[in-house]
């Protein structure tokens, strides 16, 4: 093996840590605000695949502008699953909490399946096969959008959360939801921004995608696992350790595939999440 | 004196022996063939209850149990001719290996991520089954060669056999369920279910009482699995260890009604109807439909009946038996 094929790998890996931590972003948020894991998250990202596809294959609408739809759409559906799904079970025991969410997954793939058959679908695009070589290593210009794209979508996230009232206001609820309402914020308000934002995010990681990866119904469960892994790697509720976590899992995916092969990559991301488990169970960022 | 003909007796009796004659009653093999796959998820969903309803620990990789008992079954049946009757208890045993581990990582996480890690135990199984096909024969999966009538292979002609294997697995689950619900161990997993903390401060050993609810659930688990690959003479990858099969074991659990005895048993019996009559109705023209509605039925469930179906059946049966006659009692 030279030197050339492993940077390959490693960059392959970084650019596609992006899309992770997108994903794993929108995860990390609804659970650190509303306590509750999202187990259809990955069938959010395969939403918002779909819409993108849709708005490409019916109308020509390009991908990237395709965000502009995807993103606001993918955001109230994420109200409405707030509001008609979650918030009933807010103070329910944990069967109810995982399995309203497995559930609304189960609806949504098989809904796909239903809409648009199990076909593999891909959009075809002028620029899909343009490649920047750096040195001896190419870098397909779609990959690179989408890892600068998912960059600028959290650093935009961040920002919001840092620098607005309305940012301010939610990472007070996901804190403390009791001293935040003293503080005269409405928790049941920042629960539907919360999982409005994290359904927006990861539609936007599927739209990102949609240039350089195939559409089919079931295709959310790989981004489920791998968010799992990236948010419970970076602390669950953490947004800074979800985008760590995710450069990890993104690199060790890449690295995997290049030395133990094509099948055995996400093998090895589950490895570093047993050892995670085992050695720090409460993730990277989390107290010990 | 006699025991009295009671209707705390009979009913279940009579059922019991309902169920000796259904397939007599049925008008042709799909029938049988239905009732075969609703006792197989009654194995399953039983199983899963042990651990998932009655200790509260929510797994979503039961299918990893099922898969694991299927594939050692499969491969000593093929390499070596093993008797599926003696792979029974192999399949189930290599399953309840397999817990062991799982069972010292796993339980160090409590909720959602107990849930999540479950998923990636049964995720890294399906592929390296997809990997190693050489031994595992990749995404093709396995197939048994029928071999005609054959008791001793577990191979016959005709489905009733396989029915009365199932009555049998299916009784077994549901029997050592209720046996389970009347010793210490039973009382320990619903007080972890309750309220951990609270359980520990009374000084139940949780890890211990955990790990073998969770050894006896995948012993189950594992044992399905083999009935069900010898059933069906095939099994791969994707339907033995898929997110898509943990999910459907545990929806058979929550919908009948976790942590009772016979809520699996409603369970398999509605879903199996259910998807069974969509697809008669719609003659397979929708993919995607039955899962869909059922998806539907779960959250439905989740919503506004959190118990699932087993409160409602019980006050029909207490209403039925009350109502009924009781001649021992009146002689």
């Amino acid at each position: 093996m030279d030197l050339t094929t492993f940077l390959q790998a490693l960059i392959t890996g970084i650019l596609m840590a992006g899309i992770y931590a997108l994903v794993g972003i929108g995860l990390t948020l609804i659970f650190g605000v509303v306590r509750i894991v999202n187990f259809a998250h990955g069938e959010f990202v395969m939403l918002g695949m779909y819409i993108t596809f849709w708005l490409w294959k019916l109308w020509g609408l390009d991908p990237y502008l395709a965000l502009l739809v995807t993103m606001p759409v993918m955001f109230c559906f994420g109200v409405l699953v707030q509001r008609f799904l979650l918030q009933p079970i807010l103070r329910a025991p944990d069967l109810a909490q995982i399995f309203m969410t497995v559930g609304l997954g189960v609806i949504l793939s098989n809904a796909a399946l239903l809409g648009f058959t199990a076909d593999f679908r891909s959009v075809k695009i002028a620029y899909a096969e343009w490649v920047w070589r750096l040195g001896g290593v190419s870098v397909p210009v779609t990959r690179l959008f989408a890892f600068l794209g998912a960059l600028l979508l959290a650093g935009l996230l961040t920002l919001f959360l840092r620098k607005t009232d309305m940012g301010k206001a939610l990472r007070a609820v996901a804190q403390d939801r009791e001293v935040s309402m003293l503080l005269g914020v409405n928790p049941e308000r920042m629960y539907l921004l919360a999982v409005g934002l994290g359904a927006a995010l990861a539609g936007a990681a599927g739209g990102l995608i949609v240039p350089f990866f195939y559409v089919f119904p079931t295709v959310g469960a790989i981004f489920g696992l791998i968010a799992f892994v990236v948010v419970i790697l970076g602390t669950l509720g953490s947004v800074e350790g979800a985008m760590l976590a995710a450069l990890i899992v993104g690199v060790a995916e890449s690295l995997g595939i290049l030395f133990a092969g094509a099948d055995l990559g996400l093998v090895v991301v589950f490895a570093i999440l047993v050892v995670a488990l085992v050695f720090r169970p409460s993730g990277l960022m989390g107290a010990r | 004196m006699r025991a009295a003909l009671t209707p705390e007796r009979y009913v279940p009796a009579g059922t019991l022996l309902f169920l000796l004659v259904l397939p007599f009653l049925l008008p042709n093999p799909f029938y049988v063939h239905i009732v075969v796959m609703m006792f197989t998820f009654v194995i399953l969903g039983g199983a899963w209850n042990i651990l998932s309803g009655y200790a509260g620990q929510l797994s979503l990789g039961h299918a990893a149990f099922f898969g694991t008992g299927a594939y050692v079954s499969m491969l000593l049946v093929n390499h070596y001719g093993t008797s599926p009757w003696i792979t029974l208890w192999i399949g189930g045993f290599a399953a309840l290996l397999l817990s062991l581990p799982v069972g010292f990582i796993c339980f160090r996480l409590q909720g959602p991520y107990f849930t999540i890690a479950t998923i990636g135990l049964a995720e890294t199984l399906r592929l390296l089954v997809l990997h190693f096909r050489e031994i595992t024969n990749g995404a093709q999966g396995l197939t048994v060669p029928f071999k005609g009538n054959s008791p001793w292979q577990m191979q016959f002609d005709s489905k009733l056999p396989y029915y009365y294997i199932a009555l049998v697995l299916a009784i077994a689950v549901l029997w050592i369920t209720r046996c389970m619900e009347g010793v210490r161990l039973g009382h320990y997993l619903v007080a972890i279910g309750q309220n951990q903390e609270a359980a520990e401060a009374l000084g139940i050993n949780s890890a211990q009482a955990k790990r073998r609810a969770l050894a006896l659930s995948a012993f189950l688990t594992g044992v399905g699995g083999v009935f069900y690959a010898q059933y069906t003479y095939v099994i791969h990858p994707d339907s033995a260890f898929g997110l898509g099969h943990s999910i459907q074991i545990a929806m058979v659990a929550i919908m009948g009604g976790v942590g009772t005895v016979l809520g699996p048993a409603l369970g398999a019996i509605i879903m199996e109807f259910f998807i069974q009559s969509t697809q008669i109705v719609f003659a397979g023209q929708y993919p995607g439909l039955e899962l869909m509605v059922y998806g539907g039925l779960l959250v439905a469930v989740i919503l506004w009946r959190p118990r699932g179906v087993f409160p409602w059946f019980d006050r029909l049966y207490r209403g039925l038996i009350a109502r009924l006659p009781s001649p021992g009692r009146a002689a």
